[in-house]
C-alpha cells in the first residue's frame, strides 16, 4: 500500500499539540515554551529545542469548530474592541475562559512578535504580556519599506541577538549547522508545497483542502516531515481528475473564512471554480542567499505584506495569470487593513465582499450572493 | 517644497513639512482610520500638497502609500523601529538620513548637516517651551494650550505661551489618545467641567519628553532618532507596560480623578492598549471614558458623555 500523507498528517497534528491542556491533562511541557506570531524565524527556536505555539492558527481552529462566538463575547467583556483582529479577540477569549476545542495551549516562557505581516500582531502580543507576565520579545522588519543594506544589517543584528536570548532561555548552544538544517527543510518544505499549489488549477482538487493543510507550512515549515507530507500530498493529486473547464475560473483573494465548513462561499459560487488563491502563497518564503543569516533575512524581511503595493501588485498579478482566473473573490476583511489593498489594480472583474475570517455573523450572505451574480453577468 | 506630514515620528528637524491637523475629505475606507483616512484625501485632493512622509507604525500607516502611490507625488514611508535599544537608534538615525537623501534628490535641494542642526535648535527650543507649558496645565485652559500645540508643529515652529487663555477650575482628569485632530474635543471638556491637567498625548505630554533628552549624542542624526524613540513612547512601540506604570505615576502625582481615552476608530495600537490600560485603572479604582472619534473633524458631540462622567467622578 502506497505511503499516504494522511499518516504523516495525523502524527504532525499530534506533536503539535501534544502540550494543550486537553491532552497533557496537568503536565508540564519537556521543552520552554514561545508563542510566535505566523513569520517569526521558527528554524532559530526549532534548533534550540524551544516548543513554539501559533495562537493565530489556534484561534482558525477555534472558528472551525463553531465555537468563536461566545469567545468573541467574552473578549469584548475584556475591554477588548470587537474591531480589533477577530483571531486576537477569539483567543483571548479562549484564553480568558479556558476553553477551546483541544484546551488552551501550553503557558508561555517567553512571546515572540514580528511586524512582517502587520503591525497588529505585536500590540496583541503585549496584552499576552501582561496576562502571562513573561518576557515579550518584538522582532523588527523593515521590509521594503528600508533599502537592502541598512534593512539587512539591521535585522542580521536582530537576528543574532534573538539567538543569544533564545539560548538563556532554552540553556542550550546554537549549533549553525543545526539551523542551517532547519533553513534547508523549510526550503525543501516551500518547494514541495509549491507542488501542491500548482494542482489547484487544473486537477478536481477541494480548495478546502489548501487552506486547511498550509497548516503546516506555516506551524512546521522547518520540520523534515512537512516537505514529506506535501510531496505527498502532491503525488496524490496529480493523479486526480482534470477539474472541470465549463466552471468559470476564480481567485480567491483574502483569508479562508476559518468558521465556514469549506473555508469559501461555496454557496454563492454556483458556475465557478477556485482556480488560485493568494492567501496559500503567502508563506512560499524566499531564502535567498549564501550564509544562513542572509537567508533568514531574505525570508523573513520579505513576506507579502512586507513588500511595497507595486511589488504586491506585480505577484499578484503574476499569481492570477499563471492561475488562468478570469475574475476574483477579493475579500475586505474586516480584520486585516494590510490585506484590503492587495488587490489594487490586478486586472479582472472582481467582487468585493465584506468579510472577515473568524466571525461568521459579520458577513451578509445575501448580499454576497448579489455580488456574485454581478460577477457572472459582467464576465458572461 | 509642500510636504504634508503625519505623526510624531516624522523628524520635524530635516525640512519644513505641513503636519497634517485635520481635512474634511472624501476618501472613506471601511474598517480603516479615520484620521489616516483623511491624510490620504488631502494628499489626493490638496492641489498645493506636492509630497507625504507618515510611519509605517501601525496597520492603517502602514498601508497608506498603498492608496496614495499613484498621485505622483513624493512619498516616503518610515519605517518606525518597533523596539527600543541603541541598535534601532542608529538604524532609525540611518533612515533620517535616507529620508534626507530621498527629498534631496526628488526637490533637488540640498540640506546641509548644519541647516539640520539650525533646525534642530529651533525645534528643541519649541519642545522645552511646550514641556514648560505642559507643566502648568493645572493653571491653563487646555483648548488654548492644545491650539497653541498645534500652531506650533509647523514653521516657523513658535510656541507662545502668552497666547494661552487661563482656565477655569474643573474636575482634574488625565487624557490619553492619539493626536486631538478635532480639537473641539478639549472644549467640550472643559465644558463639561473637566479639567486636563496631565495627558499622553503625541503632540502634548510625548512632546514635552523629549525636552532636552539626549543632550550628550554628538552626532545628529542619532541624537534625532533616540529624541523620537526613547522618549514617552507611544503605543505602536509595544511598550504597554512602561506606558501604563508612568502613566499611572503622573496620574497620582497630578490628582487626577478621571482618565479619558481619546481615540480614532479603529485605531488598533490604543484598542489594544486600552484593554489592559482599563483593568490597571480598575484596580487603582480610577474612573475610565472612552471616546471615539470618526475622523480628523470629528471633536463634537460627545457633551452627554463627557457630563456623565463628570458628575462620576
Amino acid at each position: 500500500m502506497p505511503d499516504s500523507y494522511l499518516v504523516h498528517v495525523a502524527g504532525a497534528m499530534r506533536s503539535y499539540y501534544k502540550d494543550f491542556s486537553k491532552y497533557a491533562k496537568g503536565r508540564e511541557p519537556s521543552q520552554k515554551v514561545a508563542w510566535v506570531t505566523s513569520f517569526t524565524p521558527i528554524e532559530i527556536l526549532d534548533a534550540l529545542d524551544i516548543e513554539y505555539i501559533y495562537p493565530e492558527s489556534y484561534a482558525a481552529v477555534i472558528a472551525a469548530s463553531g465555537l468563536e462566538q461566545p469567545l468573541l463575547e467574552e473578549s469584548s467583556r475584556q475591554f477588548l474592541s470587537c474591531d480589533c483582529c477577530s483571531y486576537s479577540c477569539c483567543f483571548e477569549g479562549c484564553v480568558e475562559t479556558g476553553k477551546g476545542p483541544r484546551g488552551v495551549p501550553p503557558k508561555p516562557d517567553v512571546l515572540i512578535a514580528t511586524n512582517n505581516q502587520c503591525n497588529t500582531l505585536p500590540g496583541w502580543w503585549n496584552i499576552l504580556a501582561k496576562r502571562y507576565n513573561v518576557p515579550l520579545i518584538v522582532l523588527d522588519y523593515p521590509g521594503e519599506f528600508t533599502e537592502d543594506p541598512i534593512a539587512r544589517a539591521y535585522v542580521e543584528k536582530q537576528h543574532k541577538e534573538f539567538v543569544v536570548k533564545m539560548e538563556e532561555l532554552s540553556g542550550n548552544k546554537l549549533d549553525e549547522n543545526e539551523l542551517a538544517k532547519r533553513v534547508e527543510n523549510s526550503i525543501a518544505s516551500v518547494a514541495a508545497w509549491k507542488r501542491v499549489c500548482a494542482c489547484l488549477k487544473d486537477r478536481e482538487v477541494p480548495p478546502t483542502l489548501l487552506f486547511d493543510n498550509i497548516n503546516f507550512l506555516i506551524t512546521a515549515r522547518c520540520k523534515e516531515e512537512t516537505a514529506l507530507i506535501y510531496n505527498l500530498m502532491a503525488d496524490e493529486m496529480e493523479t486526480y481528475p482534470e477539474c472541470d473547464k465549463s466552471l468559470t475560473p476564480l481567485f480567491w483573494i483574502g483569508y479562508p473564512l476559518w468558521y465556514h465548513k469549506d473555508r469559501y462561499l461555496t454557496e454563492v459560487m454556483d458556475g465557478f471554480r477556485v482556480c488560485g488563491s493568494n492567501y496559500i502563497t503567502w508563506w512560499n518564503l524566499d531564502y535567498e542567499g549564501d550564509s544562513v543569516w542572509d537567508k533568514l533575512f531574505s525570508a523573513y524581511n520579505n513576506t507579502f505584506l512586507n513588500l511595497s503595493q507595486k511589488t504586491k501588485t506585480d505577484r499578484l498579478s503574476a499569481l492570477i495569470e499563471a492561475s488562468g482566473a478570469k475574475c476574483a473573490v477579493t475579500c475586505r476583511n474586516k480584520s486585516c487593513k494590510c490585506d484590503y489593498v492587495s488587490a489594487k489594480n490586478v486586472g479582472i472583474p472582481q467582487a468585493e465582499l465584506e468579510v472577515d475570517m473568524i466571525d461568521r455573523e459579520y458577513l451578509d450572505v445575501e448580499r454576497a450572493g448579489k455580488l456574485m451574480a454581478i460577477l457572472k453577468e459582467t464576465i458572461s | 517644497m509642500k510636504i504634508l506630514s503625519m505623526s510624531g515620528f516624522v523628524p520635524e528637524q530635516i525640512c519644513d513639512t505641513v503636519r497634517f491637523t485635520g481635512f474634511d475629505g472624501s476618501e472613506r475606507l471601511s474598517h480603516y482610520c479615520g484620521y489616516a483616512s483623511d491624510f490620504i484625501s488631502q494628499v489626493r485632493e490638496d492641489g498645493s500638497i506636492d509630497g507625504a512622509v507618515f510611519p509605517k507604525s501601525c496597520d492603517s500607516s502602514r498601508s497608506i502609500g498603498s492608496y496614495i502611490d499613484d498621485t505622483g507625488k513624493f512619498i516616503y514611508p518610515i519605517p518606525v523601529p518597533a523596539v527600543r535599544n541603541a541598535e534601532s537608534v542608529a538604524y532609525f538615525a540611518d533612515i533620517l538620513k535616507d529620508y534626507k537623501t530621498k527629498i534631496e534628490q526628488h526637490y533637488g535641494v540640498s540640506i546641509s548637516e548644519e541647516d539640520i542642526k539650525a533646525r534642530d535648535a529651533v525645534i528643541s527650543v519649541r519642545n522645552e517651551k511646550i514641556a514648560a507649558a505642559y507643566g502648568m496645565l493645572k493653571e491653563l485652559s487646555y483648548a488654548s494650550y492644545i491650539r497653541e500645540v498645534h500652531a506650533s508643529l509647523n514653521a516657523p515652529y513658535e510656541f507662545d505661551e502668552s497666547r494661552i487663555s487661563k482656565g477655569d477650575d474643573g474636575k482634574p482628569v488625565f487624557l490619553i489618545g492619539s493626536f486631538l485632530a478635532g480639537t473641539g474635543l478639549a472644549d467640550a471638556f472643559e465644558k463639561a467641567g473637566l479639567k486636563v491637567v496631565a495627558d499622553n498625548m503625541p503632540e502634548s505630554g510625548r512632546l514635552a519628553s523629549r525636552a532636552g533628552s539626549v543632550p550628550s549624542e554628538t552626532d545628529i542624526y542619532k541624537k534625532i532618532a533616540s529624541e523620537i524613540l526613547c522618549t514617552r513612547p507611544s503605543p505602536t512601540q509595544d511598550l504597554f507596560d512602561e506606558t501604563i506604570k508612568s502613566d499611572l505615576e503622573e496620574i497620582r502625582s497630578k490628582g487626577c480623578r478621571g482618565v479619558i481615552f481619546a481615540t480614532q476608530k479603529y485605531c488598533e495600537p490604543y484598542d489594544y492598549l486600552f484593554s489592559v490600560y482599563k483593568k490597571a485603572l480598575d484596580e487603582q479604582g480610577i474612573p475610565a471614558l472612552q471616546v471615539q472619534m470618526t475622523d480628523s473633524t470629528d471633536g463634537n458631540g460627545k457633551a452627554s458623555a463627557l457630563e456623565a462622567f463628570a458628575d462620576i467622578i
